[in-house]
């Protein structure tokens, strides 16, 4: 006797959906020519159809542990060939902001997703908190600076200002926090996607190395046959090297990267070439999503957006301090420090874990699921 | 008898270069004695016209035979007075361009053609077409949407229409729904019914007569002079009408015969028009208690496109669902609507309405299968779904579940006598025979169903004639339509019944042969009263006495020859087509001695499918074997089989039969002509075996247009057969 599920849509949920860009989610007649016209779909039943599916019936829970919207790239060859204009992919990227609202246990991801005040108002109160730390103790900022003398305003002295060791603490305990609530989102949807699974665990160590493999390279990007997926794959990749660089250079690096006068020291040149790829990939990104350049850029949600712009004016303001510095002028430097602390914080503490860069370990955690998966169902046919 | 044949043949079109005109002019003159034989190099000009009306203006001839191209072919430019005997040789299609040219084979081929073709026009008479008085009258029966549709277009176009309803009020189904299906752009919105404005138009029409809680008692005569007696309350009254519109509609399917789909199990379980009634009632009251239902489940297909009901699709309750689901969400935009389906089928600029339905949040459709409907506590129903999209049983909870039940036609089929009518189809309709037409024909009082229990004959090549000349099906009873398609459909059925009344009162063939003026005569004489014309006859165009003597109705008749292939006495002839002149032409085919060994083999071919098809062959420059000889009928059933024993006495090798396809798909033009035909030669078989012959001499086969590229291979394959066989016997006898 074949099990029989009772199935009840959730209004609520199809709204959620909807305001969160799926709206054209209902148009979908089931014709499949976007499973058919995607390279990536390879499962089966193929992605979008299933997920166009289970979103106009408002079926949350199979959703939740479906890892389908996170094996898409976006490349947008099925909304463009959608008879009904449903927008699948757009409809995927919206099931992505949904899903990333749910992974995370604090709640504070889903208040960000659903309302711009929201979402604006904690990136502002955590710059506050940043720009209040170097106005209010008289040991740090610029009540440190005052106790420095007048040279700390003839030259730079950027140790005088914040000093490094300080700094540096402080890098490494929002790296252990971002940390946490990044893993502790990422095993709440490893084990959404899981817990349904009778697999062994041995199958799921023997596929780390996909996972690793995935996160560093990205590589399932050039499957994708679309005809910009390699560009997009590629300005991807010098992007996330770039961040990647940036971030370990001021977590780990901060007391060799962080000079303090107008010296320059080698950390300088990979500072360059992070603050190049970061200020160019992130500005090209900007550009295509404000002109429109292409199916992914074609509606944007203000995660969207926050995403590039938060990135490109933490590298702008970055390589500015590094002028300032270097043409020893002391008070721009200060001020463009708080400035670009003001940005990077709330960028790396709100975004990262909360936001849409939390995909940077939801992605590969679901090629990963996917792929032990495909190992058990290979084996078992 | 016609005396003075006039023999024309045309060289143009490389007649000339492939055959010895000179040659064919000596057949004429030396052997069949025409009148006169002129040869024309470009006959169809106007120089080689004016020739022939020349000699017909000057009476030197009385019958003409044109040995040119395809009779099919410049049938205006060979136009003369209708009724003079008129044979066209085809010389150029069946000779000259698929024979080889300069050849002694293909020589005898034409000259056997020119001889069977004076022969032919030598015995034909002039034309004289059927008289009597008629009337241009219509009528439509059935007040709906489509017999009001054709009251007021044919009304419009000048001719007087009587309008019977059963119903005491006009507007059918329409008089119970709120709102129709959008109609223009943006195809979106629903519209009102403008039911009272329709109905008032017809009743101040000045050509209407209209005639509510009226019904059919009796319908006599044929076309151009229909006497039909109406009643009403007792009363009863007559009109005379030339053609009849049959706009009967649709019934629902019995929803008692759901029960696997829950129907009769809770009082929550309604069809699509019961639910009609919850809609209008504004508030989406449950049936069960009176609650504001908050979930609605439609299954669609709920009886049809299924082998156990109606095999067919309704048609229009897809769009009936997603217009009753636009209404839930009107009223209440929270309540759930599921629509469990098997297609959505939105033709057209409903695509548009399905869309806008489709869009709102709170519609879920799902293909699949409904495999269990069961009441729960609480008034609730589940719906189980196998076989659906998600790729697992599924099921739904709703407080109403709508059955959204197909449509029978309102036909009543036909008496025991067409036994081919479906037996299925007869089941659907609850209509009794006799309970809307009422005809006093000898074939039964209704219009014979085909397939599905539609009256109607093959849809695609005729899409309004029925199995009765004058009387034309249109709406839902001719086919599963909505409201629009039916006010489509009742403009073209009403232009047949306008075409009809006009012809007929020209003394013209209908249909399919339209504007023949040749009808069947009956040397009644000789009748021994066996029927088998009265039956056979696909149109019921023949009546019996009571003493089974035929009583012909030239208005009914279609001109097929059926009764005349039927009839062992051939007493039944048309001037310019009978038993005799095709037994004469199978005379005048001139064949080989034994020792030659060239076989002659005999073609019937339908006119109508099978002879334009080796057109084809001739067209495309397609060579076939030259000891055919083709002989046109007006149907393969006009086929009588002592022409089959004239052939095989003079010597025929092998006789081909080519007619259209039959059985439930047929393409024979008059329905039954072809399967009639393959009837009879199981009888003939069984002589031949009595003489010693071998059976496959004779074979029928079923051509259709689109197989025309078979044809030479059909032929060849066949003569090679007979070369097997070797030559018949009574060669020389």
């Amino acid at each position: 006797m074949e099990q029989v599920r009772q199935i009840e849509p959730d209004l609520a949920f199809i709204g959620e959906l909807m305001s969160l860009g799926g709206g054209d989610v209902n148009k979908c007649v089931q014709c499949a020519t976007c499973t058919s016209v995607c390279t990536l779909s390879t499962n089966n039943p193929g992605f979008p159809r299933r997920q166009m599916l289970l979103a106009q019936w408002g079926l949350k829970e199979p959703l939740l542990s479906d890892p389908s919207p996170w094996l898409c790239f976006y490349c947008g060859e099925c909304s463009k060939q959608c008879l009904r204009k449903a927008n699948p992919g757009e409809t995927m990227m919206a099931l992505r902001r949904y899903l990333t609202s749910c992974y995370d246990w604090t709640g504070l991801s889903r208040l960000m997703y659903r309302s711009a005040a929201w979402e604006l108002g904690i990136l502002g109160l955590v710059a506050s908190v940043v720009v209040l730390l170097f106005t209010l103790p008289h040991n740090f900022g610029f009540g440190l600076l005052s106790q420095a003398g007048p040279q700390a305003l003839s030259r730079v002295m950027l140790n005088q200002f914040a000093p490094v060791e300080v700094v540096h603490r402080a890098d490494t305990l929002l790296a252990l926090m971002l940390g946490f609530f990044l893993l502790s989102n990422a095993a709440r949807m490893f084990y959404r996607l899981t817990r349904n699974q009778q697999i062994p665990a041995s199958d799921y160590v023997r596929r780390l190395p996909t996972m690793l493999f995935q996160a560093v390279t990205q590589v399932r990007w050039k499957g994708c046959q679309a005809g910009d997926a390699i560009k997009n794959w590629l300005r991807h990749l010098l992007l996330a090297s770039g961040y990647v660089l940036m971030f370990t250079l001021v977590v780990i690096f901060l007391p060799w990267f962080q000079v303090s006068n107008d010296s320059i020291h080698w950390t300088s040149f990979l500072g360059y070439y992070a603050t190049g790829v970061l200020l160019v990939g992130a500005g090209w990104m900007i550009a295509d999503r404000a002109g429109k350049r292409g199916e992914m850029y074609r509606f944007s949600h203000l995660s969207d957006w926050l995403f590039p712009i938060l990135l490109w004016l933490t590298a702008a303001t970055g390589i500015l301090v590094h002028i300032f510095r270097v043409q020893n002028l002391p008070m721009p430097t200060y001020v463009m420090y708080v400035v670009h602390l003001a940005i990077a914080v709330p960028m790396l503490v709100v975004e990262v874990p909360f936001g849409k860069w939390a995909h940077l370990v939801y992605r590969p955690v679901a090629i990963f699921v996917d792929a032990v998966g495909k190992d058990a169902m290979a084996r078992s046919v | 008898m016609s005396k003075s044949v006039g023999v024309y043949i045309c060289s143009g079109c490389s007649i000339g270069d492939s055959l010895d005109v000179g040659r064919l002019t000596n057949v004429a003159q030396k052997e069949c004695k025409a009148a006169v034989c002129r040869v024309h190099p470009f006959l169809c000009g106007d120089e080689g016209l004016a020739e022939i009306r020349q000699d017909v203006a000057g009476k030197a001839v009385d019958s003409v035979v044109i040995a040119a191209c395809s009779p099919r072919m410049k049938t205006a430019a060979f136009a003369f007075d209708p009724c003079m005997p008129l044979d066209r040789v085809n010389l150029r299609e069946h000779v000259a361009w698929s024979h080889s040219p300069k050849d002694e084979d293909s020589q005898q081929l034409a000259e056997d053609y020119l001889r069977m073709g004076v022969v032919k026009a030598g015995k034909m008479e002039p034309l004289e077409p059927p008289v009597g008085e008629v009337s241009r009258a219509i009528l439509v029966v059935g007040g709906g949407t489509a017999g009001m549709t054709a009251a007021r277009g044919a009304a419009d176009a000048g001719y007087d229409v009587v309008l019977v309803e059963k119903e005491s009020h006009l507007g059918g189904r329409l008089a119970n729904v709120r709102t129709g299906l959008p109609n223009h752009a943006p195809y979106t919105e629903l519209q009102e019914i403008d039911l009272a404005g329709k109905i008032q138009t017809l009743t101040d029409h000045p050509r209407v007569t209209l005639h509510t809680a009226t019904q059919v008692a009796r319908t006599e005569g044929q076309p151009g002079a229909f006497t039909v007696t109406l009643t009403r309350n007792d009363q009863s009254f007559e009109h005379r009408v030339g053609a009849i519109v049959m706009a009967t509609g649709w019934t629902p399917y019995d929803p008692a015969r759901l029960g696997h789909l829950g129907y009769g199990k809770s009082p929550n379980i309604v069809t699509n028009e019961q639910f009609e009634a919850v809609l209008a009632s504004g508030s989406l009251a449950r049936p069960s208690d009176g609650k504001p239902a908050e979930s609605v489940l439609f299954i669609q297909c709920a009886g049809s496109r299924d082998k156990n009901h109606l095999p067919y699709c309704s048609a229009v309750c897809c769009m009936d669902t997603l217009r009753q689901a636009d209404l839930i969400h009107q009223t209440n935009p929270e309540a759930k609507v599921y629509i469990i389906y098997k297609d959505v089928i939105a033709p057209g600029q409903y695509e548009r309405y399905y869309a806008k339905v489709q869009n709102h949040p709170a519609t879920f459709l799902m293909k699949g299968e409904v495999s269990a409907v069961n009441p729960q506590n609480g008034d609730k129903v589940a719906v189980e779904i196998q076989n659906n999209l998600l790729g697992e049983s599924i099921s739904i909870r709703a407080d109403v579940v709508v059955l959204a039940t197909g449509y029978a036609p309102r036909a009543a089929g036909a008496n025991g006598k067409q036994a081919q009518a479906s037996e299925q189809g007869a089941s659907f309709s609850s209509l009794e025979p006799g309970s809307i037409l009422n005809l006093t024909y000898r074939q039964g009082p209704e219009l014979p169903v085909a397939q599905d229990g539609f009256p109607g004959s093959n849809f695609i090549c005729f899409p309004y004639e029925t199995l009765r000349t004058g009387i034309y099906a249109a709406g839902a009873v001719h086919a599963p339509m909505d409201a629009a398609a039916a006010e489509e459909d009742a403009c073209g059925a009403t232009m047949k019944a306008i075409q009809c009344v006009e012809m007929v009162s020209r003394g013209q063939a209908v249909h399919p042969r339209a504007g023949d003026l040749s009808y069947p005569s009956f040397f009644l004489q000789r009748c021994t009263q066996c029927k088998r014309c009265t039956v056979e006859c696909p149109f019921g165009a023949i009546d019996e006495d009571e003493k089974g003597t035929p009583k012909f109705n030239a208005n009914r008749c279609r001109r097929c020859g059926v009764c005349m292939g039927a009839c062992p006495e051939r007493i039944i002839s048309f001037k310019n087509y009978s038993v005799d002149m095709i037994a004469s032409m199978i005379k005048a085919i001139e064949v080989p001695g034994e020792e030659e060994e060239k076989p002659r083999i005999l073609v019937f071919m339908c006119e109508n499918d099978a002879y334009p098809a080796l057109d084809i062959i001739g067209i495309h420059h397609r060579q076939y074997d030259a000891s055919v000889r083709v002989i046109p009928l007006r149907c393969l059933g006009s086929l009588n089989i002592v022409w089959i024993a004239d052939a095989l006495s003079r010597g025929i090798d092998g006789v081909m039969l080519m007619g259209c396809k039959y059985g439930d798909d047929y393409q024979c033009h008059f329905a039954k002509g072809s399967e009639i035909a393959s009837r009879r030669l199981e009888n003939v078989k069984e002589t031949l075996q009595r003489l010693q012959l071998e059976p496959e001499r004779i074979q029928a086969f079923q051509v259709s247009m689109d197989e025309y590229a078979r044809l030479p291979e059909m032929i060849g394959t066949f003569v090679n057969r007979i070369r097997e066989l070797g030559p018949n016997p009574y060669k020389g006898f």
